[in-house]
């Protein structure tokens, strides 16, 4: 029967200007001129007249002052929706303290573990130029299958490719030079980070001098520029401009013609000591135009950030040239954009151990799930309250609120919660920043709170999860028919109940995944600890052999001092160890075996040790005989396993006598048992051993038990008292420890996410039993008084949940399955999926679940049914 | 004469129906009323101004009452004389019944 009204927009565009006192009477004129113009004139023109009229309006007299003094907007109401928040927040405190204790967790969480993603995403960012900047590396390939990847390649590329391809402005080559001694002022320090760089360095690494001139710095073979922290290191100031330093590389002084801020922690190319480039050709007789090591970092800068596409056909058409020119052989040289090599990059030889984009973004999902369950525990409790905000919204109803109004109320304490947890995390946040920097390994000092993305980011996460939290009561409740609601039939709609369940299966599903992951993670790590390494790591001390030829000489007395005290049983020396990373090797693309025709191009990698390393390592020889002592065995080698499997040989006993193509030709005097040079994460490469005894980079010292700390004191003597060089040493078992310092921090990480994960969960569960139970109160009660025992009680209230959190469980089961066989790819040697990996997080899930539900439903079934039904 | 307050030809007339409708006077009462007597067309606008207008000068009171169906349940306001309304239209038609007097023309015909 209702008749169309006037046109809403017009009513409210008068509603608009028109001053408040005045506009119900003049509206209800208009609208009753309205309809008698419909009975008159018909709906065309009435609405025709009606816009006509509200246009007169719009006359001085009737438009509202631009600043009234009459107050329009509802900032008492919304004034009073936030004491009202506070009045529920104070009168229901367990529910309000789960909901912040809830937000608040899932916030500084996820607050902490986006700072750790920013940061690793952030890689390189600090340099403008980087967006341009790609570096080429080598492939290394047996006819189509690719065998390695090199990071590393050939001096000449640098300027050639600068030449042929158009697209590229500047290159820039970096050799690593091996860690130094240098001396200053008869002092000597080691130096680890040694970088020999052609000029354009400074240019594309965006490096500027803070003393020295940045034009003519490293333009000579002698000159050398220092990091900040190297400069105060040495000399205690970064006034060094003309000072000299000896470095054991060059054997000689040289000249400090700059210092250089320190490299930032985003960037992969951090260094402590430059040196330049043309010390190479001169002092070191390094080949510019050789083509026979590939043992330099190369980087160029595009003109355009979008001629990568570009720049990779060049190379192909490159490599094409050089292979017909027979400069590569089973090699290929392709390229990486330098903002990808921390996270994607895993090759041999990287300039600093990189990250893993993988873990990164694991993390990323595991922090927004961790937000999602706490919000979740939200929507939760608000839609189970319900039936209690009800007689609220009710009364507000019918004193005259609009459902916009309600909508905004519960907006309204959406937010107010959200908001005092979002404080309360920020401080939480400040309050962990420094633990978690040292957790994560991020660069000590890196705070989130300075970034301007963080406050965005937080502002985000507030704004969505007041949103979310406040949608459903604001649509559902906000919609019910007051004289319902007052009349108390409104009951929990299905929607509701069905809501709620589905979330409580979704929070559970997750809590069990990352409860397994985080189970598996513990696993693969005892795994990798415990695994056997083919050599023992305990009790050996490696400390670094003295840097000049010279103070070798001392080797003799030192090993015979050392060996006549009864701590120690073995001293040996080799220029390599086992567990630090494999640019402490040489290495050798395919070595061959002599009288086979098979020809490959494996990466072999090569050290030196003396006859003392395989009993002193305690290595296993399978077959053949260690080197002997005193004997020159210049053309005899040791191998391990697998460069007999990639030659093809399956007995270890055939390989004896086999000769190779390794310097002219060697012959295979021993075979050792695989051992894990570069850690358990890795898979083995093949070695080829020599005996020397003129290449001493460290002496690994096997000690008794006993004090180790007495035994590094007497270690300490004997080498001072015999060579000049400073005394370094380490642990082996530490070396091996560090390969997995990355796992066991982000196992670390992980478990805590997780365990938060669970615990908000629980949290959520916690309150939703309560509440269930508290509305149940009356049935119990009556149950109690027909004689329904406890444990039938208690079943009862339990059964709902349980039903939930096992469904639950099992939904969770097959993804987590994938995705942690997925994980577990990414290690060479890993443990296998059982069900015990599923079984025990899952029961731990449901154990402490059913725990949290019980322990609500057994306070209950305590009560004297009296007490609860005696009100009514 | 001591009158303080003039009235403009539109105020009077509507100052004057509402004194004709007694208690029913509300925005389109008048405009209906205008309509039907002189047969002018009058915007709803202009009498809403003029009533406030009127009010202000202390010639008309108003209140809130009588909301229909066809108002969209809103209420009229409506508008009462004012005593010193009365004193006003009846100074006026006194005034102009005095000038009408002078008049040569009435006098003839009278």
């Amino acid at each position: 029967m209702s008749k169309p009204g006037p046109p809403k927009a017009l009513v409210r565009f008068f509603k608009w200007y028109c001053r408040s006192p005045l506009q119900e009477s003049i509206l209800g004129d208009l609208e009753e001129q309205y309809f008698e113009d419909i009975g008159l004139y018909g709906q065309a023109k009435a609405r025709r007249r009606f816009t006509w009229n509200v246009l007169r309006f719009l006359r001085p007299g009737i438009i509202r002052k631009l600043e009234g003094n009459r107050k329009l907007n509802n900032y008492g109401m919304v004034k009073q929706h936030f004491k009202t928040t506070f009045r529920i927040i104070k009168r229901e405190k367990l529910y309000s303290l789960i909901n912040i204790l809830g937000l608040t967790a899932g916030f500084s969480i996820a607050l902490l573990t986006l700072s750790y993603v920013y940061f690793e995403l952030n890689y390189e960012h600090d340099n403008p130029n980087s967006e341009r900047m790609v570096r080429i590396t080598t492939d290394y390939l047996d006819g189509g299958t690719l065998i390695d990847q090199d990071c590393e390649t050939y001096h000449p590329l640098g300027p050639m490719i600068k030449e042929q391809f158009p697209e590229v402005d500047e290159f820039v080559r970096a050799y690593g030079m091996n860690a130094a001694v240098v001396r200053v002022d008869e002092r000597n320090y080691s130096a680890q980070r040694i970088f020999s760089v052609d000029h354009s360095f400074f240019d594309l690494f965006n490096y500027c001098l803070i003393r020295g001139n940045i034009e003519t710095a490293l333009t000579n073979p002698m000159e050398v520029v220092l990091t900040k922290s190297t400069a105060l290191k040495y000399f205690g100031s970064i006034d060094v401009i003309g000072e000299l330093v000896w470095s054991s590389t060059t054997r000689a002084e040289m000249k400090v013609v700059g210092v250089s801020e320190d490299s930032p922690a985003n960037s992969h190319f951090k260094f402590d000591m430059l040196y330049p480039y043309s010390l190479m050709k001169e002092t070191l007789a390094k080949r510019e135009t050789q083509w026979s090591s590939n043992d330099t970092y190369t980087y160029f800068l595009l003109n355009q950030p979008d001629q990568y596409g570009q720049f990779q056909q060049s190379l192909e058409r490159l490599n094409e040239k050089l292979i017909a020119e027979e400069k590569i052989v089973n090699e290929r040289i392709i390229s990486q954009p330098v903002r990808d090599i921390h996270l994607y990059s895993h090759k041999t030889f990287e300039v600093e151990a990189n990250g893993d984009a993988r873990t990164v973004y694991f993390l990323l999902g595991v922090a927004l799930l961790v937000i999602v369950i706490a919000v979740v525990n939200y929507i939760n409790l608000a839609t189970a309250k319900s039936l209690d905000r009800a007689k609220e919204v009710g009364i507000r109803k019918v004193i005259g609120s609009s459902r916009r109004q309600l909508r905004l109320r519960f907006f309204i304490e959406s937010f107010s919660i959200n908001l005092i947890s979002g404080v309360l995390a920020l401080g939480i946040v400040a309050i962990l920043t420094e633990q978690f920097v040292h957790l994560a390994g991020l660069p000590s000092g890196f705070t989130l709170l300075s970034i301007p993305m963080f406050w965005v980011l937080f502002t985000a996460i507030v704004l969505i999860s007041s949103f979310l939290g406040g949608l459903f009561p604001a649509y559902t409740i906000a919609s019910q028919n007051p004289i319902t609601i007052l009349k108390g039939k409104f009951s929990n709609s299905s929607t509701g109940v069905w809501l709620r369940k589905s979330l409580v299966i979704f929070q559970f599903a997750i809590a069990t995944f990352l409860l397994i992951q985080t189970f598996t993670s513990i696993r693969q790590l005892e795994y990798m600890q415990t695994k056997d390494l083919g050599l023992n790591s305990e009790q050996m001390v490696v400390i670094k052999a003295p840097a000049t030829g010279t103070e070798m000489k001392n080797f003799g007395p030192f090993r015979d001092q050392l060996l006549s005290q009864p701590a120690f049983n073995n001293i040996s020396l080799s220029n390599a160890i086992p567990g630090l990373p494999t640019s402490m090797m040489g290495s050798t693309t395919g070595i061959n075996l002599i009288g086979s025709d098979e020809r490959h191009s494996y990466n072999f990698f090569t050290y030196f040790f003396d006859e003392h390393f395989i009993p002193g390592m305690k290595m296993e020889l399978l077959a053949g005989e260690n080197f002997r002592e005193g004997v020159k065995q210049g053309g005899d080698v040791i191998v391990n396993e697998e460069a007999l499997r990639l030659w093809g040989i399956t007995d270890p006993q055939n390989a004896i006598g086999r000769k190779v193509t390794f310097g002219d030709e060697s012959k295979i005097v021993g075979v050792l048992k695989n051992f894990h040079q570069t850690g358990v994460k890795s898979n083995h490469i093949p070695m080829v051993f020599r005996h020397s005894y003129n290449w001493g980079v460290y002496f690994s010292i096997r000690t008794n038990p006993g004090n180790i700390k007495d035994q590094m004191a007497e270690i300490e003597e004997l080498y001072n008292a015999n060579f000049n060089s400073p005394f370094e040493y380490f642990f082996l078992d530490e070396k091996f420890d560090q390969h997995f310092r990355a796992d066991e921090q982000f196992q670390t990480v992980f478990s805590t996410l997780s365990l938060f994960a669970l615990l908000i969960t629980c949290l959520g569960i916690f309150g939703l039993a309560s509440f269930t139970v508290a509305k149940r109160q009356k049935e119990i009660g009556i149950r109690k008084v027909l004689g329904a025992s406890i444990s039938q009680i208690i079943s009862l209230l339990t059964k709902e949940f349980a039903k939930l959190i096992i469904i639950a469980t099992l939904l969770a089961i097959p993804v987590t399955y994938l995705a942690i066989q997925n994980w577990l790819e990414g290690y060479a040697y890993h443990i296998d999926i059982q069900l015990g990996l599923f079984a025990v997080p899952a029961l731990i899930v449901i154990g402490i679940a059913l725990l949290t539900i019980l322990s609500r439903t057994f306070q209950i079934t305590n009560t004297e049914p009296v007490n609860v039904l005696r009100n009514e | 004469m001591g009158r303080t307050s003039y009235l403009g030809e539109f105020e009077e007339l509507i100052l004057t129906m509402v004194l004709i409708l007694e208690n029913d006077a509300y925005g389109n009462s008048i405009v209906k009323a205008i309509k039907e007597h002189q047969n002018r067309e009058i915007n709803l606008s202009s009498v809403h101004i003029t009533l406030y207008r009127l009010e202000e000068k202390g010639f008309l009171t108003s209140k809130m009452a009588g909301a229909t169906k066809e108002r969209g349940g809103r209420k009229k306001r409506y508008f009462q004389i004012t005593n010193a309304g009365k004193a006003l239209l009846q100074e006026m038609k006194d005034a102009r019944m005095n000038l009408w007097k002078l008049s040569p023309y009435l006098k003839f015909s009278s």
